[in-house]
């Protein structure tokens, strides 16, 4: 059965790279870490390194203030981004044709710290405090006013691999005629909930996160926002294949033999039609905890054996949870619009280059690399979250550029 | 696309067989608004770490379809608040600067049941987690029908549920505040009798029911009405026997 196409139309971003893709496009594919930024804010007793996002951020519109937090900011400033999209998809389609799938892990708990902060001093919560800041479903519901889009709007919040998951969805409502487009991606914010939350788990890295490394101690932890225009459209970059699978092993931890991460891999693969050696390149979960990597090294060199180019970009704007795999997507999309004379620029793989002896030697990119590609380059990406749930994307263009 | 709903089942205090949720669809009545399963299928260690969200949604997950299936089924839970209340305790410690309890912490995902569902079941299948504010069920019924659009020969396994929310939030949220869970089989009807969601512009909100709207769905479900018409904001879910 051939697949309805679904183009990936328009692509709007923030993270610790910059706010825009022109800023953060240069940054990636120079291996530039220099967004991550010590704080000691938000782990009591600790100074260490996030990828925050320091530019100014846009604010909520007056009429919205029941969602103005930081998450509905950041993705704000990815929507603004792509507006000129936006608004010619509402007058092409109409609003009750447009949809809103969007990942987060955080909504908007950071702004929630905040307000419990004010009652326990006063004994109320915060006045501006709204729960559409809190719950999941807000974010969505907040893209859905902020844009006037009334097809169906929701959030999809499986940890790590939310922002995946949403453009997986997104893909489906389009295929199933229930949307023209939809407006999906994720948000994810810095708050104490999720530092202190993984502090206490210990899989906070003492240095910038050092993914294969004989080092490696842990996650940097990073936010931002990744926001796509979804659409059946032939051309462009488009997303080909989705895999997806669980992992029925452990709340926190993956599976050691990484038999998930593998059969999400296969299946994002059967799912586009392609083989392994058809992929140009693999933007890993890469998170740099002890057990993450082993289990996906081994994985990846299974489906791919060690000569496909890997890295993780984890080190260059944190680990961004549930907006990860939207962010990383995004990243593939820079890669794949970047192509020049059949060359794909790949995000090089930033550690301390001290591989550890012990994971599968799969090919880990470095600066300035690009990869030969034909007509047809794909690429994919991996995400891996909290209770088990994996989900892989493949990304690739009609070789038309 | 249409979908067959070929197995149910649903957990709230005091009715938890299908006899009794046909007498409550014959003449509904407001739920109470405490009470929690003894979800006695799942292994003790495992129910000591389990919210009452989990033990809730997993109990009606387990009642609505055979053991057979429940390694194998791809599943979407689905719950406005999820692990909220766990949270409040988190955000208390974290304002308070005190340390975390790991455990509460990797409970309070939102996809944690949906997690614990996997473990329990051994179930590697494809999973998704969401929330829609109160469009929550309407947007379950669409997530389930993306897994059906992917992969239409395997049927889907969709869970929602919610418990009160705690005097932190709860005057926060005008919706029906009582414990429950609602499961539901879903499978490509092909060209089989069915149920078609449609979906269209609404002008206005629509009134609520007293209870939340899984259960009313499962109330229209086992009634004789022809369609029935849920949507909170801008858009309206039109469920229609075909």
């Amino acid at each position: 059965m051939k697949r309805t196409p679904c183009s990936l139309a328009a692509l709007g971003q923030v993270n610790a790279l910059g706010k825009t893709n022109a800023e953060i496009a240069p940054r990636l594919f120079a291996g530039d870490t220099s967004g991550l930024v010590l704080r000691d804010d938000l782990v009591p007793g600790r100074s260490l390194l996030f990828g925050a996002v320091r530019d100014p951020l846009p604010e909520i519109p007056a009429r919205l203030a029941r969602f103005a937090c930081r998450n509905n900011r950041l993705a704000l400033a990815a929507l603004e981004q792509i507006g000129a999209e936006v608004d010619a998809a509402l007058s092409r389609f109409g609003r009750a044709r447009i949809g809103i799938v969007v990942g987060t892990s955080t909504s908007g708990v950071g702004d929630a710290e905040e307000a419990i902060a004010v009652r326990e001093r006063t004994g109320a919560l915060a006045r501006e405090f709204d729960y559409a800041q809190l719950e999941f479903g807000g974010l969505a519901g907040f893209l859905a006013e902020a844009t006037g889009a009334r097809g169906p709007a929701y959030t999809l919040s499986t940890a790590c691999s939310s922002g995946a998951r949403a453009l997986a969805s997104a893909r489906s409502l389009v295929a199933l005629g229930y949307c023209d487009a939809v407006i999906s991606g994720a948000a994810d914010s810095l708050c104490g909930l999720t530092a202190n939350g993984f502090a206490s788990l210990g899989a906070l890295s003492e240095r910038v996160t050092n993914p294969c490394s004989r080092n490696r101690d842990g996650l940097t932890l990073g936010e931002g926002a990744a926001l796509f225009l979804v659409t059946s459209d032939p051309g462009g970059v488009q997303l080909l294949g989705v895999g997806e699978s669980s992992e029925a092993h452990h709340i926190s931890a993956p599976d050691p033999e990484g038999n998930g991460a593998e059969a999400a891999m296969r299946g994002a693969l059967t799912d586009a039609g392609l083989s392994p050696g058809d992929i140009a390149y693999l933007n890993l979960h890469g998170t740099g905890t002890p057990q993450n990597d082993p289990m996906e090294c081994a994985a990846v060199a299974r489906v791919f054996g060690t000569g496909l180019p890997c890295s993780s970009t984890k080190a260059l704007i944190g680990h961004a949870l549930g907006a990860a795999g939207a962010l990383e997507a995004a990243f593939c999309w820079l890669a794949l619009a970047g192509r020049s004379r059949g060359e794909l620029p790949l995000p090089p793989h930033v550690f301390d280059g001290e591989r550890d002896p012990a994971l599968a030697p799969i090919r880990l990119t470095i600066k300035g690399e690009t990869a030969r590609v034909g007509a047809h380059p794909r690429v994919m990406t991996n995400s891996f979250g909290f209770g088990g749930n994996n989900c892989t994307l493949v990304l690739g263009t009609d070789g038309d550029a | 696309m249409k979908v067959s709903l070929t197995r149910w089942a649903a957990w709230a205090p005091g009715i938890d067989t299908p006899d009794a949720w046909r007498a409550w669809a014959h003449s509904p009545v407001t739920l109470a608004k405490e009470g929690v399963p003894e979800a006695k299928f799942l292994p003790a260690m495992l129910r000591r770490r389990c919210t009452p969200l989990t033990r809730t949604m997993l109990a009606a997950a387990y009642a609505c379809v055979d053991a057979d299936e429940l390694p194998r089924l791809r599943t979407v839970f689905a719950s406005r608040h999820g692990s909220i209340n766990e949270s409040i305790g988190l955000l208390e410690a974290v304002v308070r600067r005190e340390k975390l309890s790991p455990a509460t912490f990797s409970h309070t995902v939102h996809n944690a049941q949906a997690g614990l569902f996997s473990i329990a079941a051994g179930n590697r299948a494809a999973s998704s987690s969401l929330a829609a504010q109160e469009d929550t069920w309407a947007c379950a019924w669409l997530e389930a029908l993306t897994f059906l659009e992917r992969e239409p020969s395997a049927p889907v396994l969709v869970v929602i549920g919610d418990v009160p929310l705690a005097e932190t939030f709860a005057a926060l949220v005008d919706e029906p505040a009582v414990p429950y869970a609602f499961a539901c089989r879903l499978a490509s009807a092909g060209g089989a009798a069915g149920i078609e969601l449609t979906l269209a512009e609404a002008d206005a909100p629509l009134p609520r029911p007293p209870w939340p709207h899984a259960l009313e769905f499962l109330r229209w479900w086992l009634s004789d009405e022809p369609a029935l018409v849920q949507g909170s904001r801008a858009t309206r879910y039109e469920f229609r026997r075909t």
